[in-house]
């Protein structure tokens, strides 16, 4: 190896991956022509991007890429589904009525409520015998009677009342 | 926290309305015309004809108002009927299936009649009474509907 071999080598690598100017191609180029050690690191350099290339090359020809890309679509749609649990969670937390701010005011109006309807809807009410439809009844004028027909159900109310003046008829 | 307070107010509100319409009866007032002249009997008396036939000497029965008064506690409702009779029905109390009903038959603002009964799911009230006139007389029938 020359002198310069050195700066080349540093260049040979980007030189084999085609990521030199122009101005270096060509310095490399003419180096080559002289340096048999330098061809030799390149051809070295060749056959091993020639090992690995093969067998990938031949796996990509083998793989079905459609059939790939299919599947990782399905697995991305898997992914993204969420579960029954986390749509009602997810549900519950965007729902505007199930917010804190919505359901505390509504959870404590409703045990003010309870507490203020359950001792009405349990208290004791009187039974009243059927037969006691009438509570009172008063007329300062007229006479009344109350008559029943219980298994009828019905109550009858009659007030006697003094005849109308009969508007007379022009 | 005052928004928290307006929404608390708000469903306060919505139990107290709901509440309010647990409380309410339908009572159903009928105004009807007897009378001892022809023997025609309205389609729509069917239901108590059998009792009126059986409690009353008239052969026609007709009928002039069909309201359904929907109550309130303590408000009245109040129907204007014929001879210038007024009737004032007020809910007094709701007791699981019995209505307390305050009914007030008033006439040129001199009150007739004043009673409180208690209807129960199935049961009328036959208001009536004044003297027989060419056209008969008048009947109210009460019931209530929960």
């Amino acid at each position: 190896m020359k002198k310069s071999c050195s700066a080349v080598s540093r260049l040979l690598e980007k030189y084999f991956d085609q990521e030199v100017t122009d101005e270096e191609r060509s310095h490399v180029e003419a180096h080559l022509l002289d340096c048999h050690a330098c061809r030799d690191v390149l051809k070295s350099m060749e056959k091993l991007r020639d090992l690995a290339k093969t067998p990938v090359e031949e796996a990509v020809l083998k793989e079905d890429f459609p059939w790939v890309w299919q599947k990782i679509e399905r697995g991305i749609r898997i992914e993204e589904r969420p579960t029954f649990w986390e749509a009602l969670q997810s549900w519950f937390q965007t729902f505007p009525l199930f917010q804190r701010k919505v359901w505390i005011p509504a959870v404590a109006a409703v045990a003010i409520t309870l507490i203020i309807t359950i001792p009405m809807l349990f208290k004791k009410t009187p039974s009243y015998p059927s037969a006691s439809v009438v509570e009172y009844v008063e007329s300062k004028t007229y006479n009344v009677m109350v008559y029943e027909l219980e298994k009828a159900k019905v109550t009858v109310i009659w007030f006697f009342e003094e005849p109308e003046k009969e508007t007379p008829s022009s | 926290m005052r928004r928290t307070f307006l929404l608390f107010l708000l469903f306060i509100l919505c139990f107290a309305s709901t509440s309010a319409a647990l409380a309410q009866v339908q009572v159903r007032l009928r105004v009807i015309g007897a009378s001892s002249e022809g023997q025609s009997i309205d389609p729509s008396l069917k239901d108590i004809y059998k009792e009126l036939g059986s409690l009353f000497s008239f052969t026609s029965y007709r009928l002039f108002r069909d309201e359904n008064l929907t109550l309130s506690p303590n408000q009245p409702a109040s129907i204007s009927t014929r001879r210038g009779r007024l009737v004032e029905v007020t809910l007094m109390g709701l007791h699981r299936d019995i209505a307390e009903l305050k009914i007030r038959v008033v006439r040129e603002d001199k009150e007739i009649l004043n009673t409180q009964v208690r209807l129960s799911p199935g049961r009328t009230v036959l208001i009536g009474g004044g003297p027989r006139q060419r056209e008969g007389i008048i009947i109210y029938a009460l019931s209530a509907r929960f």
